[in-house]
């Protein structure tokens, strides 16, 4: 049980019009990075949206290091690292007082935030960013500073919505060898994407979402996932059409 | 509490950087200590035509007429000032898409909200103090003398009237949350400020918070003093409104 970072059950939410996620199921591990893939609008980002309480589920449970996030125990956020959606960066402060802001809106002060987040700007080579506003940074390079805001602290559980998006190649390399090191030392980590090959080079498990619902899972290591997937994608399209 | 803490470190550093909230400072301090001491200098010329333009409390050209037209520009423009600033405070999380990095964290959206309101007055007492020390500047400098006791109760006047200005702007926060975004939390300042200056002109209703404040600008005797008592009400009601609207925020729209 203490292995288990997160368990989503029978959780449901559904916008006006039908859409959203319906009864799903899934978990994250210790050490593991499970990949969520779907199509635009499959339900990734309400799906995570749902686990950090931006949305509340309309039936089922979700628990965030053992807690139900909605119940009265309280879950240790500060053990929890996420970016969804917008990148935590604002405009009128620099790359390294962002992180700073960051770190403090997780408790972390002092030396402790300081060595946190001058390791984060090493990990992912902002340096050449971090006395630059936010606002005169690149969309990657924002993407960038918001990637180090969720990972600095060395959470148990990261989840990441589309990290990728915006990155260039060494940004896209450098996050996937600072989510293999955060796995390797424990993490639990749910990214998601619509990016297979990406995926598949550093998930431990792949779970294929469309209209809601978790679809089926994927190999990491088959040959032609592409082909699987979208085999699974008009399946249950078909199914619910 | 200390999450609390937290979060007013952290609303004080981004304020400390914004942009918005200095030249919105810096336009209201300096923008009614000028104008003051313009219709001073003008009261002082002598000019008939003009004198008659700027009525008998501001004709006289000394420190009465000074601080009788920093009060009544002050509980307007301060208003809207005031309100802008809040409002972006709040508002400019949804717009900016920022809001969504505030979930998931050990400082709940309670204490976020309540820090925004926090370092909001403090910025907001921090402004009226300068445009009440720029008025004290102004009058020396305009060769008014060192003020008398009447100068000095009127100084005070203008630094309370400040700070209760604040006090009523407090339902932008509230709109700017509920609306989302700075332009609903402005359409509620402006509504307040019609309200207010509407009230005023017709002489009525001087109990009303929102009223209160302008309507001692402008007679500043006893009943309009009594009527302040009321003007906590404002921030206190809106304040608790804006921080159960970010406890319960879901991003669903």
């Amino acid at each position: 049980m203490s292995d288990l970072r997160l368990r989503l059950t029978g959780v449901s939410r559904t916008y006006r019009g039908g859409a959203g996620v319906h009864g799903v199921d899934l978990v994250v591990e210790a050490g593991e990075i499970h990949a969520l893939v779907g199509l635009n609008g499959a339900g990734k980002s309400t799906l995570m949206k749902l686990m950090v309480g931006m949305l509340q589920a309309e039936a089922g449970t979700v628990e965030v290091l053992g807690r139900n996030i909605f119940g009265t125990d309280g879950v240790d956020w500060a053990q929890v690292g996420a970016l969804i959606e917008y990148p935590l960066a604002y405009g009128e402060l620099d790359g390294r007082t962002n992180l700073l802001m960051a770190a403090r809106l997780r408790g972390m002060r002092g030396e402790a935030a300081a060595t946190a987040v001058d390791g984060a700007i090493n990990e992912l080579h902002l340096d050449r960013y971090s006395a630059v506003r936010a606002r005169r940074l690149s969309l990657g390079n924002k993407q960038r500073i918001g990637l180090a805001a969720a990972l600095q602290h060395h959470p148990k559980l990261i989840v990441l919505d589309e990290p990728t998006n915006a990155l260039d190649p060494s940004g896209v390399i450098l996050l996937r060898e600072a989510l293999l090191r955060r796995a390797e030392a424990g993490a639990g980590i749910l990214i998601s994407s619509h990016h297979l090959d990406e995926v598949a080079r550093i998930a431990t498990r792949i779970s294929v979402i469309a209209d809601g619902r978790i679809v089926g899972h994927l190999d990491p290591d088959g040959i032609d996932i592409e082909r699987a997937f979208f085999a699974m994608v008009y399946t249950a399209e078909a199914t619910t059409t | 509490m200390n999450t609390l803490i937290d979060a007013v470190a952290v609303e004080s550093r981004k304020a400390r950087s914004a942009m918005v909230l200095w030249s919105t400072g810096a336009l209201l301090a300096l923008g009614v200590a000028t104008l003051a001491a313009v219709v001073v200098v003008a009261g002082r010329g002598g000019d008939p035509a003009i004198l008659a333009k700027l009525g008998p409390q501001a004709a006289t050209g000394d420190w009465a007429a000074l601080l009788a037209t920093a009060a009544q520009v002050t509980a307007a423009g301060g208003l809207l000032a005031f309100g802008v600033g809040l409002s972006w405070l709040i508002g400019r999380e949804f717009a900016d898409g920022t809001v969504s990095g505030l979930f998931g964290l050990p400082v709940s959206r309670s204490d976020i909200a309540a820090a925004k309101l926090i370092v909001f007055l403090a910025w907001a007492f921090a402004v009226s103090a300068a445009l009440t020390v720029l008025l004290l500047v102004a009058g020396v400098a305009l060769g008014l003398g060192a003020p008398d006791s009447a100068a000095m109760a009127g100084l005070v006047r203008q630094l309370a009237l400040g700070a209760l200005t604040a006090l009523i702007a407090v339902p932008a926060g509230w709109a700017a949350s509920l609306g989302r975004g700075l332009l609903p939390g402005i359409a509620v300042t402006v509504g307040v400020l019609v309200l207010a200056q509407v009230s005023v002109l017709a002489d009525f209703a001087s109990w009303i918070p929102f009223v209160a404040p302008a309507f001692w600008s402008i007679h500043p005797d006893v009943d309009s003093a009594l009527a302040l008592s009321v003007v906590p009400l404002v921030p206190l009601i809106f304040g608790a409104a804006t921080i159960f609207v970010w406890r319960r925020l879901q991003l669903d729209r």
